[in-house]
């Protein structure tokens, strides 16, 4: 099969499920329509693989036909290359994962012929943005991309006015990204002379040029992957989509932002001076810390998961930043591994959001609470959904046996083993990067030991926890194909490392016999598979002798913990969500800015006596709060100051016609 | 300097704790008392002690016996916190109403093989509180007791002497 037939099928294939999503009987609806977007998924994942192996082709859509007449610039043209290749196979694999699980999950508002025709859109989006050979193909597959996903966001409008706000929000700065986006787009191609990605890629524009087109782009880019300060999207959209939805938007779409810098970065303006790593590095650094210093206070799990993909993107913006700056500093080297870890940070994010993403949908599903303090005991109750989730939080964590271990592993070797003597900036910005990486680590494992530990184990802090039955089989299987994804590249890294880094042309990643990844450019290796093996030959004789050693008096069932001779076991004497976050708030209140409120009743008899007391404390994003929020209220106020302007009276209209007329007269004539 | 001050003291103070008798010590048990302390509590046990509804007599007289005077803990006993650690339950008091069930919850939490013994005449039989509206019983009533030890309050030595029976020291 070759890259054309693929991307002939990818394209058929998302027709068919549109047409699929429309036509079905709503019974049947999900099933079909789940089937053939998981199809057109596959079918990008045979795309990508196959471009990003290195093969060649394309597919020119030529609508119309003959009469090109009519449209004359605007014939879409797919032709991936291997970076590309890349991404397009991380959004077939996430967009067949997420519509497996959809067939068992959509419902309501989510399986209707809107929302499956919506999401075979948005895949098929999402598929071609990363396969467009020319800006204008880009744009439409964006503009797709974009459009498809609002209308998923809000599918559930019914539910509440959060929901709209949402949408709108998501809405004004997804199409703000495009128009940044557009524009540096457009600067480029003024430059060139041409749309086409070959011709703005051989073009060499001057340092201007190029400046004013990178901030533009990246602003663009930045947006819609989700980095701070423009990130005030993501902890609000996501949360609101159906479940599969979000997971698609929060493992997929984000990427297409991050293949964007990499496009920027590598493909179009490659070797860009040491400011462009720099304005990198600190946007990156900051996301970083900042996601997840909110996902470890926040008690919504799907809030909490949005801000953790802001982390990770800042993450993945931070190697891509460092490479920048090492390869600027004259160590390609090690520039390689950076560049190398960027990607693996991408794919392992992809693989473990999109399980945390189902696992939480299917926690709301079945519990109904979506807050993490009403939750609990669910391990016993929804096993296969607690195992699955517990493996990628393992990931998300960056703990070992998984994905997100050994891509930031990859990360700190690339840090620690930067050049000794270099530009300024560099050595400055490699022990910065150094620390937040390491700060970013630590907190993502508090938030992660929180999300799992609150939400699975213990007892149920509410009925709805109780009463908590696990997910349909289409969602556990969702489930199970991902964190498998999680465990296989995690023990397995090498091959994987060595294929992403032959799509950017970085050397210096080898494979150890064993699936080990080797990297002889910074000496340092890493082999997941040999070190559990060998924990695995001392552990279990020890655990075979100790169960056998247990065996011998008899098993006696404890009914009750010990609780002091009384009853300890009322549900609300455990942690909560917030009560474990607590001394991070009181830690970093500075960054948080938590509002607390207060409110005392007293009795009618006397004011020493309470009748009641009632607690609030809110931490809300200090961007959107102090930066948005006032920005937002100055611009209505000056659209109802400008209101004036247009006060219904037809002869303040005719003058303003005649001022404009005697303007353009005076400006003609002079 | 202060190390040559703390030998002065030690040297000074010299010795406050009673002497060791020959020979764990049958005091205190009546005679053809069946009891045969655990083999794998032979050298050391952990004792949790319960006040089930004492007046605190005896509970002084147990503060004394962990003392430096008749120090308990060279026999090898050894007060401890949970009864999930424990080897022996210490029992003082008559069981009032409330503390039955706390009483066998507690028993029941102590790992097997373990020992229950009942300190004073409230335990035993419910001494002076015999027949009061708030007492259940005697400790025997609510919990299988091993070995008790009686007096009003027991004489720290004979407390003694029963822990070392179960610990044979």
């Amino acid at each position: 099969m070759s890259l054309s037939d693929a991307l002939r099928a990818e394209v058929l294939l998302g027709a068919v499920a549109v047409v699929v999503a429309v036509l079905a009987p709503s019974r049947r609806r999900s099933v079909l329509a789940g089937a053939a977007c998981t199809l057109l998924g596959l079918a990008g994942v045979v795309a990508g693989v196959l471009a990003a192996g290195g093969a060649r082709g394309g597919l020119r859509v030529t609508p119309f036909g003959a009469a090109t007449g009519y449209l004359p610039s605007v014939a879409p043209a797919l032709a991936p290359d291997r970076l590309g290749g890349v991404f397009i196979a991380l959004a077939g694999a996430v967009g067949a994962v997420c519509a497996l699980a959809g067939i068992g999950y959509a419902h309501g508002a989510a399986a209707s012929r809107t929302g499956w025709s919506a999401f075979a859109l948005f895949l098929l989006g999402m598929q071609l943005v990363p396969a467009a050979a020319d800006v204008v193909t880009f744009a439409l597959a964006w503009e797709l991309m974009a459009l498809a996903s609002t209308v998923l966001v809000l599918a559930e409008y019914a539910r509440g006015p959060g929901v709209r706000s949402a949408g709108v929000e998501y809405a004004v700065l997804t199409h703000a990204s495009f128009g940044l986006v557009l524009a540096g787009f457009a600067v480029l191609a003024g430059h060139a002379g041409s749309t086409s990605f070959a011709a703005l890629a051989a073009a060499r524009p001057d340092d201007r040029t190029a400046g004013v087109a990178f901030v533009l782009l990246s602003a663009g880019f930045a947006t819609k992957a989700g980095l701070v300060p423009f990130h005030v999207w993501l902890p609000r959209a996501h949360p609101e989509a159906p479940g599969h939805v979000s997971a698609a938007m929060s493992a997929a779409m984000v990427k297409m932002g991050v293949y964007g810098l990499l496009l920027v970065t590598v493909r179009l303006l490659p070797g860009g001076p040491t400011w462009w790593g720099a304005v990198l590095l600190v946007v990156g650094a900051a996301s970083a810390g900042y996601g997840v210093l909110q996902a470890s206070v926040i008690s919504d799990v799907k809030r909490l998961l949005a801000y953790s993909t802001t982390e990770n993107v800042g993450l993945i913006v931070t190697a891509l930043a460092v490479a920048l700056l090492l390869d600027g500093a004259g160590s390609p080297a090690v520039a390689d591994v950076a560049l190398t870890a960027a990607l693996l940070l991408a794919v392992s994010h992809a693989a473990v959001k999109t399980v945390l993403f189902l696992g939480a949908g299917a926690i709301v599903r079945a519990t109904g609470e979506r807050d993490l303090d009403a939750l609990g005991g669910l391990e016993a109750r929804m096993p296969v959904t607690a195992a699955a989730f517990g493996v990628a939080c393992l990931g998300a964590a960056a703990l070992p046996v998984s994905s997100g271990f050994v891509a930031e592993w990859v990360l700190l070797q690339a840090l620690i083993h930067g050049p000794g003597r270099a530009h300024l900036v560099v050595a400055i910005a490699l022990p910065v990067a150094v620390a937040v990486v390491a700060l970013t680590a630590g907190l993502a494992l508090l938030t992660f030991v929180k999300a799992y530990g609150i939400a699975f184990l213990a007892r149920p802090r509410s009925v709805g926890a109780e009463q908590a039955r696990d997910a349909g089989p289409m969602m556990r299987a969702g489930l199970v194909v991902g964190s498998l994804v999680v465990l296989a590249a995690g023990i397995a890294p090498g091959p994987l490392a060595r294929a992403l880094a032959a799509t950017v042309d970085a050397h210096g990643i080898g494979t150890l016999p064993g699936w080990g990844l080797d990297l002889p450019a910074v000496q340092a290796s890493l082999d997941p598979l040999a070190l559990l093996l060998l924990t695995a030959a001392s552990a279990v004789p020890v655990a075979v002798l100790g169960v056998r050693a247990a065996r011998r008096r008899p098993r006696r069932d404890v009914e009750l913990a010990w609780g002091c001779g009384g009853v300890r076991s009322a549900a609300r004497m455990q942690y909560t969500a917030t009560s474990y976050a607590e001394p991070l708030v009181r830690v970093f209140d500075d960054a948080l800015r938590p509002s607390r409120d207060l409110q005392v009743t007293h009795a009618d008899e006397s004011r020493d006596v309470e009748r009641r007391v009632e607690f609030r404390q809110r931490v809300g994003d200090v961007i959107a709060d102090r930066v948005y929020a006032p920005a937002v209220a100055a611009l209505f106020r000056a659209s109802r100051a400008a209101r004036r302007l247009q006060n219904g009276s037809i002869h303040t209209y005719l003058g303003y016609a005649f001022g404009a007329v005697t303007v353009i007269l005076l400006a003609v004539t002079w | 300097m202060i190390p040559f001050r703390l030998a002065a003291l030690i040297r000074r103070t010299g010795r406050v704790a009673e002497p060791v008798p020959a020979g764990p010590s049958t005091r205190g048990a009546p005679a053809g008392d069946p009891f045969v302390p655990p083999r794998e509590l032979a050298g050391s046990v952990g004792v949790r002690h319960v006040d089930a509804g004492s007046c605190n007599g005896c509970e002084i007289e147990i503060a004394q016996v962990f003392g430096p005077v008749y120090d308990a803990e060279r026999y090898g006993a050894r007060l401890v916190a949970s009864p999930r650690h424990a080897d022996a339950v210490l029992v003082t008091g008559v069981v009032t109403r409330n503390m039955a069930e706390p009483l066998r919850r507690t028993v029941d939490a102590t790992p097997r093989p373990r020992v229950v013994l009942a300190v004073g005449d409230c335990a035993r039989d419910c001494g002076v509180f015999a027949g009061g509206y708030g007492v259940a019983g005697a400790v025997d009533d609510v919990v299988p007791v091993d070995l008790s030890v009686p007096g009003c309050p027991p004489e720290p030595e004979a407390i003694v002497s029963a822990l070392r029976r179960v610990t044979g020291r």
